[in-house]
């Protein structure tokens, strides 16, 4: 069985579930029609949660961005104060930091397309629940006529197919906000407890090591900024002593 | 022949188009299979590619069933394998 195949069968069994046909054509019409209007309204919410989530993300990436900014500046005042252990401490949690910014930042662009989505899905849904009940009250005028019903029944099925479709991007979407809930949970209990060391995110063990030697040797190569900045300032205060 | 895109709505393909659908189709299921990502990434757009550039977007406010549906755009290859196991996009 073919790639088309199976996605029409999953289709048609989410439609299926939407729309039990309930047995005077009448009724069933007024039930489709409002299954499709509380649909619209999970469209709308599912829009409005991702909102939310992409808000909230927004201003951790912000807090984040602040730490990296206080990290920098207490590795230089150690290292001023000649502590370069603690300078490096201090840029090694700024290194993890300024990798979460990165990832918080990818979520943040997913988020924004993923929504885009969902609104066009929910205008186009919107269109055709328009068309829906202009039909549906046609119809139901008519009811004795057997075209209309025929005319009917493929303009339901059409109606679910959309709704289908609508339910299986609500669901892709629920499944990924809630995932980014979940790791922006994660940062927050992360961040209270001071740590974000552990580059949370990569998940596999090789991925780890690499993103960690990339992180020493980008500590190493601002500690050698700091020290030269450092000399740079002793030396210039030295010919300052000397010129007064 | 109607054919839905996932997320991106219903198009009217002329039936010439149908066999290299098909084949494309094949080639597609031998790919999540192998778990060939590149492979997998190629197909989908040569068979998305094929409905979007030589059919016609079914009008929005038309009610009409379609012949055959087609994945979204961004399905993983993740999704498509289970997809396949019947798992995952069957939810309750």
């Amino acid at each position: 069985m073919g790639v088309l195949t199976r996605m029409s069968t999953v289709v048609r069994a989410k439609m299926n579930r939407l729309l039990d046909k309930a047995e005077d054509p009448r009724e069933t019409l007024d039930f489709a029609y409002e299954k499709q209007m509380e649909m619209l309204r999970n469209v709308k919410r599912g829009v409005v949660e991702m909102v939310t989530t992409k808000r909230r993300l927004e201003l951790q990436a912000s807090k984040v961005q602040e730490t990296v900014v206080k990290l920098e500046e207490q590795a230089r005042q150690a290292m001023a104060a000649g502590r370069e252990d603690l300078a490096r401490l201090a840029l090694q949690r700024k290194q993890a930091s300024v990798y979460e910014l990165d990832g918080l930042d990818q979520q943040v662009a997913n988020l924004e397309l993923e929504q885009e989505k969902l609104t066009k899905a929910e205008q186009r849904l919107k269109a055709k629940v328009d068309s829906f009940r202009t039909r549906k009250e046609i119809v139901k005028a008519q009811y004795n006529a057997a075209q209309a019903q025929v005319r009917i029944g493929s303009a339901l099925s059409g109606i679910s197919e959309e709704m289908g479709d609508v339910q299986l991007s609500i669901e892709r979407a629920e499944t990924k906000t809630e995932s980014l809930r979940a790791r922006a949970g994660a940062i927050d209990e992360l961040a209270e407890a001071g740590v974000l060391e552990d580059f949370s995110g990569r998940e596999d063990q090789l991925g780890k090591e690499l993103a960690q030697i990339t992180a020493s040797q980008n500590v190493e190569d601002e500690l050698e900024g700091l020290r030269a900045g450092l000399h740079s300032d002793q030396k210039k205060s030295l010919t300052d002593g000397g010129q007064q | 022949m109607i054919v839905r895109i996932l997320t991106e709505g219903q198009f009217n393909l002329p039936g010439v188009h149908i066999d290299t659908l098909n084949e494309i189709d094949n080639k597609l299921v031998e790919v999540v299979e192998s778990e060939d990502q590149e492979g997998f990434d190629r197909y989908l757009k040569e068979m998305l590619d094929l409905v979007r550039e030589n059919a016609i977007p079914v009008g929005v406010d038309e009610l009409v069933e379609s012949d055959l549906v087609l994945p979204e755009p961004d399905i993983t290859l993740v999704e498509a394998e289970e997809l396949f196991t019947g798992e995952g996009l069957l939810p309750d």
